[in-house]
């Protein structure tokens, strides 16, 4: 159809300005040991395009992006060598959860909590990272579920509720 | 090279490339293909219409997450494109709405098309009050139910930011005249217009003779009108034109038998030019007699053809008796079979004669009880489909009913086959297939019924009115 091209063609459009801002966190993030190059940056778009392709999703501007780099450069798991795919990773976790969550969880919640995990309890793992988020999302679900329900089956929860 | 710039500029806007729907896009690709926009203006719009897009995003997801599901944001797009094109479509020519997309900004034209919209909702709303006064007190399931209930859901749900091209309602009522192209609002406007029209027209006859028309109606089509989809406004206006062909006056809605008789054996006559001059001047008399709405006469004449064509089709094929709706004595008046409300059981009293039935130790006491106990169509079928008979226990209690228990069973349960053949054709070939099992039970019941018996059923299932066997 129409529009995934249209969509395309955006990103498509500014990738100059994307590079431009992702450059500009470099200043932020070169105390903690790690930065990007243009060419780095080149392919975490061409990758997070194909990710937002294969989950079905649209984003519009880089902010899911920048707060990634902003909340994980700071990591003591995160080196230069790996940082660039690691991202890359890290986005793809990102978006399959947004599904699976039925964008219940707000981006940044999302972001922070996958920060302290990577940090705590999977010590840097991505792995490990994308096993507990995707035991998270399935908790989520069966709440969902539950709460689903619970306002079928009862009237004055339901009325309450909306 | 200059005479390549010459050709472009000879190029001209492709109007029939250019519909209502999606107006913008074929205006931008349209635009393009007759030299009138530049590719730089092209990507300014469509950038344009990303960055409302992005924001409307943030505010659908209200500041959550900036991104969300293709489907979402193609749903958002096209409810921002249904206000641009609201806009754009409102300027009339295509070569002005292609200027303004040259020199006003996308952002400019978006908001200006919400304005359109939520203008042209507010109309509805108003045009809504007026039907819902006009509206014919008539028992039809789905122009009550489109009126009371389903255009109420869509004014109260209507979305104009995110959702203005849905048309989120369940309209069954058909129109006489529906152009489903348009979509959102403006279909909905353009629904109720035509209902108010037709409405109006509606409103022109005697209440009570549209009544005891839908009677006949029903029984000539045998169904019940009350559940049926049809347009009200054709029927009467078809019946008017018959009415006036007979000599009678446009307001009177009866036609005897002795009237169709002589009407079918002219009709059958004319070719069809006659029968399209005959219908034609049947059209103007009531138009000059009825004192009708200036819009009214078009949408009238719009229907023409569609009865010149029925009229045509049923002389050809003797069958004006399935288009003129005649008197026909009401047989089931000798039938008359009465539900009282009160003769239905409760859930509660229903699950307590379910135990027991299910308690009993014989085929006959399980019979006698169900005959003691149960007094209304309503709990018998109830009991039918909780399946609790068994077997050979279906027919005992078949045998227990007398003819017009039978038939009345047979007229609720094969509604629509016998909307078409009788019962001894029906049952004869009728397959099992697809039935539940007590349905199942009862064919083979009626099968093993000699032909007599099943004629004689037959009669009584054609004498029984649907508007006695009230499922109210």
């Amino acid at each position: 159809m129409f529009w995934p091209r249209i969509f395309q063609s955006l990103h498509a459009s500014v990738p100059e300005l994307y590079t431009d801002e992702l450059l500009g966190l470099n200043e932020q993030t070169r105390p903690y040991g790690v930065a990007l190059t243009e060419q780095e940056i080149a392919m975490i778009m061409v990758a997070r395009d194909q990710v937002l392709q294969s989950y079905g999703r649209v984003e519009l501007g880089i902010d899911v992006t920048k707060e990634m780099v902003e909340q994980f450069a700071s990591s003591a798991y995160v080196e230069q060598e790996s940082y660039a795919e690691t991202l890359m990773a890290l986005h793809e976790i990102f978006y399959n959860l947004k599904n699976e969550t039925e964008d219940r969880i707000n981006d940044y919640q999302l972001i922070h909590m996958m920060k302290s995990l990577y940090e705590e309890e999977c010590a840097g793992s991505i792995d490990l990272l994308q096993s507990r988020l995707e035991a998270y999302a399935e908790q989520c679900r069966v709440e969902a579920m539950t709460n689903d329900n619970d306002l079928e089956g009862d009237d004055a929860a339901w009325h309450l509720k909306r | 090279m200059n005479e390549y710039r010459g050709w472009i500029a000879e190029r001209k806007v492709r109007r029939s490339r250019l519909t209502r729907h999606q107006y913008t896009i074929g205006l931008l690709q349209e635009g393009r293909h007759a030299g009138l926009l530049t590719s730089e203006e092209t990507m300014r719009i469509q950038q344009g219409l990303m960055l409302i897009l992005q924001e409307l995003i943030l505010r659908y997801t209200q500041g959550e997450s900036t991104s969300v599901t293709t489907e979402t944001a193609e749903d958002i797009m096209l409810s921002v494109l249904y206000a641009t094109d609201a806009y754009l479509f409102g300027l009339g020519q295509p070569e002005q709405a292609i200027d303004c997309l040259k020199r006003m900004s996308i952002r400019d034209i978006y908001t200006q098309g919400v304005e359109t919209v939520s203008q042209c909702f507010a109309d509805t709303k108003q045009l809504y009050e007026d039907v819902s006064q006009t509206m014919v007190q008539v028992p039809i399931d789905a122009y009550r139910l489109t009126i009371d209930e389903s255009l109420p859901v869509f004014l109260r749900k209507y979305g104009m930011i995110f959702h203005a091209h849905n048309t989120m309602a369940s309209i069954d009522y058909p129109l006489a005249q529906d152009d489903m192209k348009l979509q959102g609002v403006f279909y909905m406007k353009q629904y109720l217009e035509r209902l108010q029209l037709e409405n109006t027209f509606c409103n022109q006859f005697d209440l009570q003779a549209i009544l005891e028309l839908l009677s006949h109606y029903g029984r000539m089509c045998r169904f019940d009108y009350r559940m049926e989809l049809f347009n009200l406004f054709q029927l009467i206006l078809n019946q008017s034109v018959f009415s006036t062909l007979c000599g009678g006056a446009p307001t009177e809605l009866r036609i005897s038998v002795a009237q169709y008789e002589r009407l079918a054996r002219r009709l059958a006559s004319l070719s069809e030019d006659e029968i399209r001059t005959a219908i034609t001047s049947a059209l103007t008399i009531i138009q000059q007699e009825l004192k009708l709405d200036h819009q009214l006469i078009p949408y009238m004449d719009g229907c023409k053809e569609e009865l010149v064509q029925r009229v045509k089709h049923a002389a050809e094929y003797n069958s004006l008796d399935h288009v003129i709706v005649m008197e026909r004595q009401s047989a089931a008046s000798s039938r008359v079979i009465s539900f009282d409300k009160a003769d239905v059981m409760s859930s509660a009293q229903l699950r307590r004669l379910l135990d027991q039935i299910h308690s009993c130790a014989s085929t006959e006491e399980k019979v006698k009880l169900m005959l003691q106990k149960v007094h209304s169509i309503h709990d018998y079928l109830d009991l039918l489909e909780s399946n609790c008979l068994y077997g050979d226990e279906y027919e005992a209690l078949f045998r227990a009913f007398g003819e017009m228990e039978l038939a009345i069973l047979a007229k609720v349960v094969f509604y629509e086959e016998l909307r078409n053949e009788s019962l001894v054709s029906f049952i004869s070939a009728g397959s099992e297939e697809d039935r539940s099992e007590w349905q199942r039970h009862f064919v083979r019941f009626l099968r093993d019924k000699d032909q007599d018996a099943l004629r004689s059923m037959d009669r009584c299932v054609n004498e029984l009115d649907y508007e006695q066997l009230s499922f109210n």
